[in-house]
């Protein structure tokens, strides 16, 4: 099993009940083949960042599965298939997130080990500050 | 008199390299900000492509990507930041170019 982050643009033609039915239809495909839905996002009607097929529209629908790759292959190829999806995209997230909690790990490790070297550098917020310390430092 | 200015002009590029020569602070006007990878700063380490509003500050007028040189953002979370900006473009929540 992996998690994966899909994201479904449904039409916007549809009423906001039909649009859920219709995304239902492909979380029913995930399931069925053995999913487990970790998130069930509906992010409602978003205007595009670009007309798609003349529409300006579109029901988002996120989810975060937790599915073999095959039921995300055949959920996505049924997407392909519909009229009603605009667009569908799923990424595999799960090695990302672990190699990003590896590194935060890894980070918090190396700041706890040698506290006394880095002089407080937190980020500054403002741009227009001309700061003369910082240069000096590299 | 030319020299000066010459000298003085391009302040980016031309700052850049001196200041790594020398290394001590170059020209008396214009000090310019040091410039920090955005994500090593806040210590993010997964850029999220759902994150719009993130990745709008990556994304100029124009619809392209901010290049390192002026975001200055580090290579590895450029190219993260680069995966994430196109995958957000391909579910339309960003543009792949405005006019």
């Amino acid at each position: 099993m992996r998690l994966y982050d899909i994201v479904v643009l449904v039409t916007p033609d549809l009423s906001d009940e039909e649009a859920t039915k219709v995304a239902g239809e492909y979380k029913k495909i995930l399931t069925d083949g053995g999913a487990t839905v970790v998130k069930d996002e509906p992010w409602g009607k978003r205007r595009l960042a670009f007309p798609i097929q003349r529409k300006k529209e579109a029901y988002y629908v996120y989810w975060q599965v937790d599915a073999s790759p095959a039921a995300v292959a055949e959920a996505e190829r049924r997407m392909g298939l519909s009229d009603q999806i605009l667009r569908h995209l799923a990424v595999r997230v799960d090695e990302e997130l672990k190699r990003s909690a590896k590194m935060a790990e890894r980070l918090k490790k190396k700041a706890a080990k040698r506290p006394p070297r880095p002089p407080a550098p937190p980020a500054e917020p403002a741009t227009t500050e001309p700061v003369a310390a910082e240069r000096s430092e590299s | 008199m030319r020299m000066g200015g010459g000298s003085g002009r391009p302040s980016g590029r031309g700052g850049a390299a001196g200041r790594d020569g020398k290394g001590g602070p170059r020209k008396k006007f214009f000090v310019r900000r040091r410039k920090v990878c955005k994500f090593c700063a806040e210590k993010l380490e997964y850029i999220d492509w759902k994150d719009v509003k993130l990745l709008q500050g990556f994304i100029p007028e124009r619809g392209k990507i901010l290049p390192r040189r002026i975001s200055g953002t580090c290579a590895l979370h450029q190219r993260k930041l680069q995966t994430a900006i196109k995958r957000a473009r391909s579910i339309a929540l960003l543009p792949y170019a405005t006019d």
